[in-house]
């Protein structure tokens, strides 16, 4: 059985919790100004978003200073007698053996008007009366069920940790689970998260878990992640349409845009038509709507979207004719999108190379890189001392060498020889 | 054998040596005769001396010391609006210095682009005619608006003549002294279809295998110049395999950065050699046309090319039908 790193790797000390510092500082000057008695307000009223570290904050101290910590949450019941009777162990007697105790009622959000009858009025009292620290949680203190309550609390805001201090989060976790991640691996999964650590914690072990290593392309299709399940009854209306008008709504249904839909139709049209001449049918118009893509590039004039869209689902709609409906055959998510990210940076090395060749020979680099790269290959590959003379000539770097030499042994050689 | 790219250092250093293009050289002579240049547009296929013509032309005019007089500008790599307002502006503004009082501006690969910075450049090539020349250079003239080809002079570019092309790799071959047999020669001929450029690439790479070049080695060039094999392809989607078909597509795209075009040539010559009724050939040959015109146009490599794949698809269909 896997652990969730959730509670794994919850933090066991203040220094490990993140973020938040202003608000972990109020608490604890409140905590320790109970040594010398019984302060104004009996109860701390911590609130915030999920998953930013409001109860890990109380357990970690309670922790750190060695405190015995009472937790009562939205799993165990709250009615007036219930919270009473708690209270009544909790808050009026001092602790066995001189150990400090601190009381936790958490996720007050949850109480209900009707299992809960009078919980938030047996929990005001404790407030107004309690002999040992009290902290109240909740995401929204300004609920006006809480307004009356707010009065005997001291209010701590707890917000969203920015991402860097998310990342230093999720950083602590890779070290102990030994799991070498791409910095802007993390940096995506933190930014996503927008502030919720949990969340983040929960992504990162669903990505990252068994693995060794993570890098941006493994998580960078998360993006898409959250739309998934709309899309999927997008594509349905748009590749089975019946009327041309039925496909073409799907297109305000979706929540991708144009090109992205494209890519989308483009994956899963063909795997949907099976008859050549359905299938030949759908290319066409794809094929088309592809054509109407470049001339809005070419006069930039966006009103020709309407003719994209045409073609890419009515088109592809109307194409259906002899294809009948057989099983079930899954969506796949755009596979090209996929390999375009993964070869990034391959293509930037081409590039990089096709700029070298332009100093040189009086061609753009976009040109280069296909015209004179697949050449150059060869001669890598078959003639060390041709290929040396060449990367001096074009003054290209040991990487650029290694990208053209088949093999590491070849561009060692080469390099070599360039010297 | 010398180690630099053939192709660059067999290039022409003056209007003399071109071999080709013979009117085109002959006009383009007169004008260094009367010291003056209008706007031009060079037009043609790639590997057809365009480039070459506007360099030598630059050579010829301002002698040694050319590079001061010109820019090159690629559109390819530098192809928004601000260029033109910024660098190209900047450039054509400020008079020459010396004998002939204008410069000249090279603008490559003009076809790309876009059709804002087309316009703006329509002003900048009228405001400072006195101190700037500028050479459009396009494989296609049609992409470059009305108003700018109305103000250029228009010289069109055509594949070198076969003997003028077996000339100049022959010259080559025996300044490098490398073995270039008749065969080898058709064979370039045939997969290169007369640009130069890529000729003199094939015949270099071809030179790093240190055996004579025949037919077989030209080919073999070629086939690894295109790595995941585009008869392959053909084969599957004749077989029915859209899906695979395409998959080794993206694959030749993609990782290793093959020219859609290249590949719709392959399929244009595979299309005749295959066993299939000769109507369907001519058939076939109409959407290769217009697949291979909609990525001159500028559209998606990949998703045009598999549009033909699903034609193929069909007629491998058909194909099993009729037997």
């Amino acid at each position: 059985m896997y652990a969730a790193w959730t509670l794994k790797h919850k933090p066991t000390s203040l220094a490990q919790v993140v973020g938040n510092k202003e608000a972990i500082q109020k608490f604890v000057d409140w905590v320790k100004s109970w040594e010398k008695g019984v302060p104004k307000k009996r109860a701390a009223f911590f609130y915030g978003p999920p998953g930013i570290g409001k109860t890990v904050t109380v357990e970690a101290f309670a922790n750190d200073s060695r405190m015995e910590l009472v937790e009562k949450n939205a799993s165990d019941y709250r009615t007036e007698d219930a919270i009473n009777r708690f209270a009544g162990l909790a808050s009026q007697y001092g602790s066995l053996f001189g150990v400090k105790r601190i009381v936790l009622l958490d996720e007050l959000d949850g109480l209900t008007g009707t299992a809960d009858r009078g919980g938030v009025k047996a929990i005001t009292d404790i407030a107004k009366n309690a002999q040992v620290p009290i902290v109240l949680i909740a995401n929204n203190a300004y609920d006006p069920r809480f307004s009356n309550l707010r009065n005997y609390c001291l209010l701590i805001q707890f917000k969203k940790p920015p991402a860097g201090e998310v990342m230093k989060h999720l950083r602590r976790i890779c070290e102990s689970e030994e799991i070498q991640v791409e910095e802007n691996a993390l940096k995506f999964i933190a930014q996503r998260s927008e502030g919720d650590v949990r969340s983040a914690v929960n992504d990162f072990q669903a990505l990252a878990q068994g693995k060794r290593k993570l890098i941006y392309e493994d998580v960078s299709w998360l993006a898409y992640r959250d739309r998934q399940e709309s899309i999927f009854s997008v594509l349905r209306m748009i590749i089975y349409g019946r009327t041309c008008s039925s496909a073409k709504r799907a297109v305000d249904m979706a929540d991708v845009d144009i090109d992205m839909l494209f890519e989308w139709i483009y994956e899963n049209a063909p795997a949907h038509l099976t008859d050549p001449h359905d299938l030949v049918r759908a290319m066409d118009s794809l094929s088309m709507a592809d054509v109407y893509r470049g001339r809005i590039r070419s006069t930039r004039d966006w009103s020709f979207t309407r003719y994209v869209i045409d073609f890419m689902t009515a088109g592809v709609a109307m194409a259906r004719q002899n294809t009948k409906a057989s099983g079930w055959i899954p969506f796949k998510f755009p596979q090209r999108i996929q390999m375009l990210s993964r070869s990034k940076a391959q293509r930037a090395m081409q590039l990089n190379i096709g700029y070298k060749i332009k100093r040189k020979c009086h061609i753009s680099a976009v040109r280069a890189s296909k015209e004179f790269l697949p050449y150059l290959r060869i001669i890598f590959k078959n003639n060390a001392e041709m290929a040396a003379g060449l990367a001096k000539w074009l003054d290209l770097d040991q990487k650029m060498i290694e990208h053209l030499a088949s093999s590491e042994e070849k561009a060692k050689a080469i390099a070599e020889l360039v010297r | 054998m010398s180690f630099e790219m053939w192709a660059e250092k067999y290039r022409p250093k003056a209007l003399d040596d071109m071999v080709d293009q013979k009117e085109i050289v002959e006009r383009l002579k007169s004008f260094v005769k009367s010291r003056n240049v209008p706007h031009c547009i060079f037009a043609g296929p790639p590997g057809t001396g365009k480039t070459t013509a506007a360099l030598c032309l630059a050579r010829d005019l301002y002698g040694e010391v050319y590079r001061e007089h010109i820019m090159e500008l690629n559109a390819s790599d530098e192809r928004g609006i601000n260029v033109v307002r910024e660098t190209v502006k900047t450039f054509a503004r400020v008079r020459s210095i010396g004998e002939i009082p204008f410069k000249i501006m090279i603008l490559d690969e003009s076809d790309n682009m876009t059709t804002d910075a087309q316009q703006a450049l329509r002003r900048t090539m009228e405001r400072y005619t006195e101190t700037c020349r500028f050479i459009l250079i396009a494989n296609y003239s049609g992409k470059i608006i009305e108003p700018i080809q109305s103000r250029c002079a228009p010289f069109r570019f055509t594949f070198l003549p076969r003997e003028e092309h077996d000339e100049y790799l022959k010259h080559i071959a025996e300044h490098e002294h490398i073995k270039l047999l008749e065969d080898g020669l058709d064979a370039i001929f045939e997969v290169c279809g007369g640009d130069l450029r890529k000729a003199i690439n094939t015949l270099q790479a071809a030179a790093s295998l240190n055996k004579p070049v025949d037919a077989k080695v030209v080919y073999s060039i070629a086939g690894r110049a295109h790595p995941a094999d585009v008869q392959k392809m053909i084969e599957m989607a004749v077989k029915g395999n859209f899906l695979e078909a395409r998959k080794q597509l993206r694959g030749m795209i993609q990782k290793y950065g093959v020219a859609g075009s290249d590949i719709i040539r392959q399929i244009h010559l595979e299309i005749f050699k295959v066993e299939i009724p000769e109507p369907l050939k001519i058939k076939l040959a109409d959407v290769v046309g217009e697949i291979d015109y909609r990525l001159v146009e500028g559209a998606d490599e990949e998703v045009q090319l598999s549009a033909l794949l699903a034609r193929l698809v069909e007629a491998g269909y058909e194909l099993k039908k009729a037997s």
